[in-house]
This record gives C-alpha cells, structure tokens and sequence, in this order.
C-alpha cells in the first residue's frame, strides 16, 4: 500500500488561498488504511475549511481513485464535481494525477505520498519501486529503502547496538540482513558477493 | 617514501586529519598543518558531519605544494557516480594519490537535514569504481586517456555492534581493493587489540583512530555520537582533571604507547588542536 500523512494545516491552507469553495475526494484504498482518508480525518478537513470560511459542495468517498476508468465513470456524472472550480484529494499522489489526467480543474492535495508499505500497526518504509529488485540477495530486507544511505553492499560503521545512527528508535537495516545471513548459513557467501551499481 | 610505499614497511605509522575552513581564508589550516611536518601523511576531510566547508581537493593540493603527504576523503554522500568519477581522476591529475573512500555522514547530522544524500554508490562500489579507473576504463566502460594510479583506504568501526558484521566488511574492503585501513575513534587499547586480532591481514595496514579529549565538553559530543565508547576511567579522568586538555594530552600518548606494541599506527583526530600533536607523540 502507499502510506499518506496528513500535511499541515498552516500548508493546506495556503494551498486553498482564494478558494471559496471546493469538492472533496477521499480515497477508500490506501489513504483509508493510512488513517488519512477514514471518518475522523475528513470531519477533520471538513472542520478546518469550515474553520476558514471555505464551502464543501461534496465529499465523494471513491474505493480506489487511482483505479481511472473506474474514477472518471464515477465523476463524470456527478454534476457537484462538474460544477466544482477546485479539487481537494485526501489521496496519495497517484489518485491526484489520475483525476488530473481527464480533468482541468485545480487539484489540492490534502496529503504527502510517504512510502509503499506493508499493512501493519506502526508503518515505515519498505519499498522504493525501484524497478530494480535486490530482495534475492539481501535476505528479503530492502536496504536500498531501509538504510538511510541505501548502502546495498554492506552496513556503514554507525550501527550501535542494531540500531541505525541516524534514528535509534529504528533497527539497521544491515544488521536484521546479518542476522538472517547467519541463521541461512549466508556470511561466507555475502563476503564474496558484490551488487553492481545499477 | 610515499606513504604507498611506507604501507609495504613494518614503520608504526602516523596520520592525522585536518578539516577545511569554512570560508576561503586558509591561514589557519596552514597554521595547523605546520605541527603534522613530521607525520607520514595528513588526512583532509570531506564536508565532515555534513557541514559545508571548502573542498577536500583543494586543500590537498595545497598541502601537497607546502610538501606535505595528502589523503583526500571522499564520501559518496554528496556526488553521482559521474562527479565522483571525475574527483577521482581530478586528484590524480593534481598528483593526489592517496584516497580515503567513506560513505560519509549522513546530512541528517549536518547543517542542512534536508540536503538530498546522493549515494549513488555505496562505498565498495566506490572502492571498486577507483581500482577499475586504475585499469584504464570508466564505470560506463569508457577507455581513458591516462588512467590513474591509486593508494586506497577505507573506514572500520572497531566499537559498532554487532563487532563481527564489522569484521565482515572489513573482508569484503579488502577484497574490493582497500590497501590501509583508518578507524573511527577508539578509547580503549586492549578492546581494540580485540578486534585488531580477528581483522589482521596480510598486507593491509590499520591505523587506530584516537582523538584527543580537549575538554570535557567535547567529551559529552563526542559521546553522544554513534559508536563511541569511552571508559568510564577516561570519563572520570577527564571530569576531575584540573586542566582536562593537559589530561587529554596525557591520555592520548598513554594510548599510542599502548597501541605501538601491536597496532600497525595511529591516525589522530585532533579537531582544531592540532598544535599538541607534537607534544603527544614526543610523551608517547
């Protein structure tokens, strides 16, 4: 999935600068999972335009605005968003550029696309959707995503205690590669192996 | 001798690390480098931290003209494969032959946190794109007009846990290329030896990085940094000292005196007080 954050009030409101009025979609794929898109964050978006004298003409909630075909269906009868001047995504950055791709109209994003990600309690990145995958090699951890300086080679000296020198509350990247290396009776041939610059 | 050759001798050698200005006026860092005359080669740093200063390249050059011996840093932090490509060739052109390859801090640690970290290559590809220009050919497979000589080194941990993952890539630097070694800070002679013991190569130098305590300011940074271990007896040493820099100074030859009975040298960082190196290696 593609995990979101919500940006900030102070930039979603510059963003809207002018605005009047806006039509709202929410994406019920991703953004939903991400806490960004639920119930609770469009009462939120809805409260802080309201706040600041900025109408909703519609919330559309969509299943997965990224999906095109499907979108542009969905929209093109919808004569709220027809009407609409201005276009406000609680989606990622994809769901934007879908709308955008058939539609000319003002296109307000609402949240930061931050990482493709698996679906747990506490997110973090990944994967890079790098086209390049090095997964067979590094014991199924990526550390072109997972390691700060995307050392693919090798750690870099600053693990203390298997945690990463640049957040400690994150384990290295390297270190959780190791560890595995050395349960599949992997070390002899990781010292002998070597990831060719792409 | 070149420090390359030096390398080939059982000499216990001796570096140290000078840091570029921030700003174009290079009086002290000629100031500086004056007290490492005697040493067999001087390091200058790469944007060390993170932090913007004045080239690398260009202070070697400098300190090459003044008759001093460079090692030019390069981290692959901040430069694509085709920028680092042409320093590497650039340093030679200059007769800078002596490089230390480091993946260098992250910006996250500097002055500017939201400096895009390149690492367009990882360190052993840095390490091996050097030995493939010393063959006459660039990354893309290019031939060179003049290909390069080299003398290359890398970086080592001896205090990162886990040690052994820091023994392996140790290793798989040297089967990159790496012909010398210099660690990051280490406090503690007899833990170093340690790890000194399962690292030993044949033909491969190490040089133990020791910095001087200056004051117990410095202390507490330097302890918040990553991997740095420092003895509580050192710690205490230090916090009751009188004059801590006196202290530091005492601790730093006690240390090289330990280090000379199995260690291949030191390389010493004296951040700023470059002048006592002298004066610790005569108590040494």
């Amino acid at each position: 999935m593609i995990l979101t954050v919500q940006k900030s009030d102070k930039e979603i409101l510059k963003s809207l600068e002018g605005e009047s009025a806006v039509f709202i979609i929410a994406c019920a794929g991703c953004a939903v999972k991400s806490n960004t898109a639920d119930k609770q964050s469009i009462e939120y978006i809805s409260k802080l335009l309201s706040d600041n004298n900025i109408k909703i003409s519609e919330i559309e909630i969509l299943g997965s605005v990224c999906a095109k075909q499907k979108t542009q269906e969905i929209l093109s009868k919808n004569t709220n968003f027809q009407k609409a001047k201005t276009i406000l995504f609680l989606s990622c950055g994809t769901g934007i550029q879908a709308v955008g791709s058939f539609s000319d109209k003002r296109l307000i994003a609402v949240l930061n696309s931050q990482a493709i990600t698996v679906v747990e309690s506490s997110y973090s990145k990944f994967c890079s959707v790098c086209g390049d995958c090095i997964l067979s090699y590094t014991q199924g951890i990526c550390p072109k995503t997972r390691c700060p300086k995307s050392l693919v080679n090798g750690p870099c000296g600053g693990f203390v205690n298997g945690k990463c020198e640049i957040d400690s509350s994150k384990d290295c990247a390297w270190v959780l590669i190791y560890e595995k290396l050395k349960k599949n009776n992997g070390l002899d041939k990781f010292i002998n192996s070597f990831i060719e610059p792409k | 001798m070149k420090f390359k050759e030096k390398l080939k001798s059982n000499k216990f050698l001796i570096t140290a690390e000078l840091f570029p200005p921030k700003g174009v006026d290079i009086s002290s860092f000629l100031t500086r480098a004056e007290s490492l005359r005697e040493l067999d080669a001087v390091n200058v740093t790469d944007n060390q931290r993170a932090s913007m200063r004045t080239g690398s390249l260009a202070m070697c050059k400098i300190l090459l003209e003044k008759g001093f011996e460079p090692i030019l840093q390069i981290t692959a932090r901040d430069r694509n494969r085709i920028a680092l490509q042409s320093e590497l060739l650039s340093a030679s052109v200059l007769g800078i032959e002596n490089v230390l390859i480091i993946s260098g801090d992250h910006p996250s640690a500097g002055e500017y946190p939201s400096a895009k970290p390149v690492y367009d290559l990882d360190v052993l590809q840095l390490l091996k794109t050097a030995r493939i220009l010393e063959t006459g050919l660039d990354l893309a497979g290019k031939k060179l007009k003049g290909s390069p000589q080299f003398c290359i080194g890398a970086a080592v941990n001896p205090s990162a846990a886990p040690n052994d993952l820091q023994v392996l890539m140790f290793k798989k630097k040297v089967l990159a290329g790496t012909e010398f070694f210099q660690t990051q800070t280490i406090f503690d002679a007899a833990q170093y030896k340690a790890f000194f013991d399962k690292i030993k190569t044949p033909n491969v130098k190490v040089l133990a990085g020791i910095t001087l305590l200056k004051s117990q300011k410095f202390m507490q940074f330097l302890q918040k940094l990553p991997g740095v271990n420092i003895p509580i007896e050192i710690q205490t040493r230090i916090n009751s000292a009188k004059d801590p820099l006196a202290e530091g100074i005492k601790i730093c030859s006690e240390l090289i005196k330990d280090l000379k009975k199995f260690s291949d040298g030191v390389h010493i960082m004296a951040i700023g007080m470059e002048e006592y190196i002298p004066q610790i290696l005569s108590l040494s």
